[in-house]
């Protein structure tokens, strides 16, 4: 079974291994035996902001409206009042069955979903988070609380594959540093409706698991360019996006399942959701798909309809569109929406070209 | 036998109520550069410069805040050098302009006897098996972090990182290390660790709380390497409980820590026993 990470040499040296080691004992000491976390090399390391996991926002008025200290006290004050679950609550606890399900049947291997709480929260709101996790019993033993500054360099040092929060700013960061990433959105109550056998993860596809080369065509040439375009180059696979990498690993997950014989009952699902037809434009993507190896269970085209009804149907735990315009949709409609700030789809607002303001520059630290 | 040497380029503290530090002379000057006999230029900057600019500035901001602050930190540079060096190190602090308030000259046999006698709060050194040694004798050490990354150093502000799998742990945790392999003096030598690291940390906390949330010169921080997350909140509670409110915290699980500590970069590294278990393997 290849590796998801690549390996690095300086990465496997006899102090981490120790560490590990040490981790490994600790573990399996405890009375009440949780499932220690996997070594991170082998992982799909997942990085949740603390607003995702959890609803924090009566918590960020007050951080927003009178600052720093007086929220940092609140949260204190409330720290052994568990918080409510968080837009990417459902997604952690269906990670958390795919982990169930793998080490069922892998008793020892490493290659799971490992969850890391990155925040840049101060560290006495920590307790607070923690006693939360411990209140829902979340598999999350990872952590990185940064005080106030950014979590953007740590999201490498976690050899993190996925990065979600709330603040797009950040995720935008992590995206030109080269990790998947998504600003999560709120959507009301869902987790009633979605499934907790199967983990769904929907994705846009141009912008998203492709490059932004064709949508370029579209917005500057428009539609009928874009279909002889990709006639033309049906053959020529496209070039990768910010989110192939995070199918790519869900696709490892998954034959391992296949391997034992586990396809029908595969407790992870992939749809790719595109307003490309399957006529004009769509064996490119399925072509391209196919030159990379990967696979996606099901791919629905839909012309330029909007994507919030099927969406609707599909129910999946997360969504990924770069285009707000389709986010919007998706949450009208009750799905968990993940925005990927990629691409040329950020200059435009429902097809307009948005008028480049000047930016003030902000200090990043 | 030690000599002291008063630095009269620093104001000296009140050491009965500063924050000693002892830094080794090999942190503050780089030793490995050939020293030539009678050479009079200044000695080469080592492993703690950075260190010492960060301390200079918690100093200088607590004194704004309070000219009668006497919670300030007081450096004495330990050196073990022949005596035809003393002069040269003493030129070269001055050179530098460092906060040194003492120079302590002793054999190296006589170190910790001389950090014991000055009551230090704290001995600094970048090599873990003499601060293995202190902390064995009851003698408050920390590691020196090796700042690796020269971009990424902080000089205008002073991180101290204290690591929690010990502070975190029950005694039942702490007594299945047996079972991991620990011998009673190690054991041992970790409980005498914990309560050297308390003290440290009542100083710091103290220090921290002169400051507000953000814009401090001091920030502290915590990792366990190898525990779970209970144990990580309980060091955070363990460490409110002594008086320090830590900035930041890491809980690795296993996960490999010097990815983490190369961007964090702290300057003091509190060990609480089984950072560098090499150093206490060496001594048992």
């Amino acid at each position: 079974m290849s590796e998801i990470k690549p390996t690095d040499q300086a990465a496997t040296n006899a102090g981490e291994e120790k560490d590990w080691a040490a981790a490994k004992a600790f573990f399996d000491s405890l009375k009440t035996k949780k499932p220690r976390p996997p070594k991170p090399q082998y992982a799909v390391t997942i990085a949740v902001s603390s607003r995702t996991l959890f609803n924090m926002v009566a918590e960020r008025k007050i951080y927003e409206e009178e600052g720093v200290e007086k929220y940092v006290t609140y949260q204190q004050e409330h720290e052994n009042q568990p918080l409510m679950p968080g837009v990417a609550f459902p997604l952690v606890k269906a990670l958390m069955t795919v982990n169930s399900r793998l080490r069922q049947l892998y008793p020892d291997s490493e290659e799971l979903f490992d969850i890391v709480l990155m925040t840049n929260n101060h560290a006495q709101v920590g307790v607070r988070l923690i006693n939360s996790i411990n209140h829902y019993d979340l598999t999350i033993e990872r952590f990185c609380m940064t005080g106030g500054k950014s979590p953007i360099g740590y999201l490498k040092a976690y050899m993190t594959n996925l990065y979600l929060s709330k603040d797009g700013e950040k995720v935008t960061e992590a995206i030109e540093e080269g990790i998947a990433a998504a600003t999560m959105f709120a959507c009301g109550d869902v987790e009633n409706q979605l499934s907790d056998t199967q983990l769904k993860v929907a994705f846009d596809g141009d912008a998203v698991l492709f490059s932004d080369e064709s949508e370029i065509i579209v917005k500057q040439h428009g539609l009928d360019t874009f279909f002889e375009h990709e006639k033309e180059f049906e053959n020529k696979p496209l070039a990768q996006g910010p989110l192939k990498c995070f199918l790519e690993a869900l696709g490892k997950l998954q034959r391992k399942f296949y391997a034992k014989n586990e396809r029908m009952t595969c407790p992870i699902r992939t749809y790719l959701v595109t307003a490309r037809s399957a006529a004009s434009s769509g064996a490119r993507v399925l072509k391209t798909l196919r030159s990379w190896g990967l696979e996606i269970d099901e791919a629905l085209f839909l012309a330029g309809a909007p994507k919030g009804p099927l969406l609707q149907k599909i129910r999946p735990h997360i969504f990924f569109d770069d285009q707000m315009f389709h986010i919007e949709g998706a949450k009208e409609l009750g799905t968990i929406a993940a925005h990927v700030p990629y691409g040329i789809g950020q200059k435009y607002h429902k097809g307009e070209l948005i008028e480049q303001t000047v930016k003030d520059v902000k200090d990043k630290k | 036998m030690d000599s002291m040497v008063r630095n009269p380029d620093v104001k000296q503290r009140d050491a009965a109520q500063a924050v000693v530090v002892a830094v080794s002379s090999d942190a503050i000057f780089d030793p490995e550069v050939e020293q030539v006999h009678g050479a009079t230029e200044p000695l080469r900057k080592g492993d703690a410069f950075s260190f010492m600019k960060a301390i200079q500035v918690v100093n200088e901001r607590l004194l704004t805040m309070n000219s009668d602050e006497t919670l300030l930190f007081d450096v004495i540079l330990l050196s073990n050098d022949s005596e035809e060096k003393h002069s040269r190190i003493i030129a070269s602090a001055k050179h530098y302009g460092l906060d040194i308030g003492r120079f302590c000259f002793c054999n190296k046999e006589d170190s910790i006897e001389s950090l014991q006698s000055n009551k230090v709060k704290l001995f600094l050194s970048t090599d873990t098996k003499d601060v293995c040694k202190a902390l064995q004798k009851g003698v408050p050490a920390a590691l020196l972090f090796r700042q690796t990354d020269p971009h990424h150093q902080t000089e205008d502000q002073l991180k101290v990182v204290f690591s929690g799998d010990v502070i975190g742990s029950s005694e039942e945790m702490l007594h299945g290390l047996r079972e991991q392999g620990f011998t009673e003096t190690q054991l041992q030598g970790f409980k005498t660790a914990k309560g050297s690291v308390k003290e440290f940390a009542v100083l710091m906390g103290e220090m921290r709380r002169r400051f507000g949330l953000e814009g401090s010169p001091l920030c502290t921080g915590l990792m366990t390497v190898w525990s779970s997350r209970d144990v990580c909140a309980s060091a955070l509670k363990t460490l409110r409980g002594w008086g320090l409110l830590v900035d930041e915290a890491f809980c690795m699980a296993g996960a490999p820590r010097s990815p983490i500590l190369n961007l964090v970069q702290p300057h003091i590294l509190c060990l609480d026993g089984l950072y560098h278990m090499e150093g206490f393997t060496a001594m048992s």
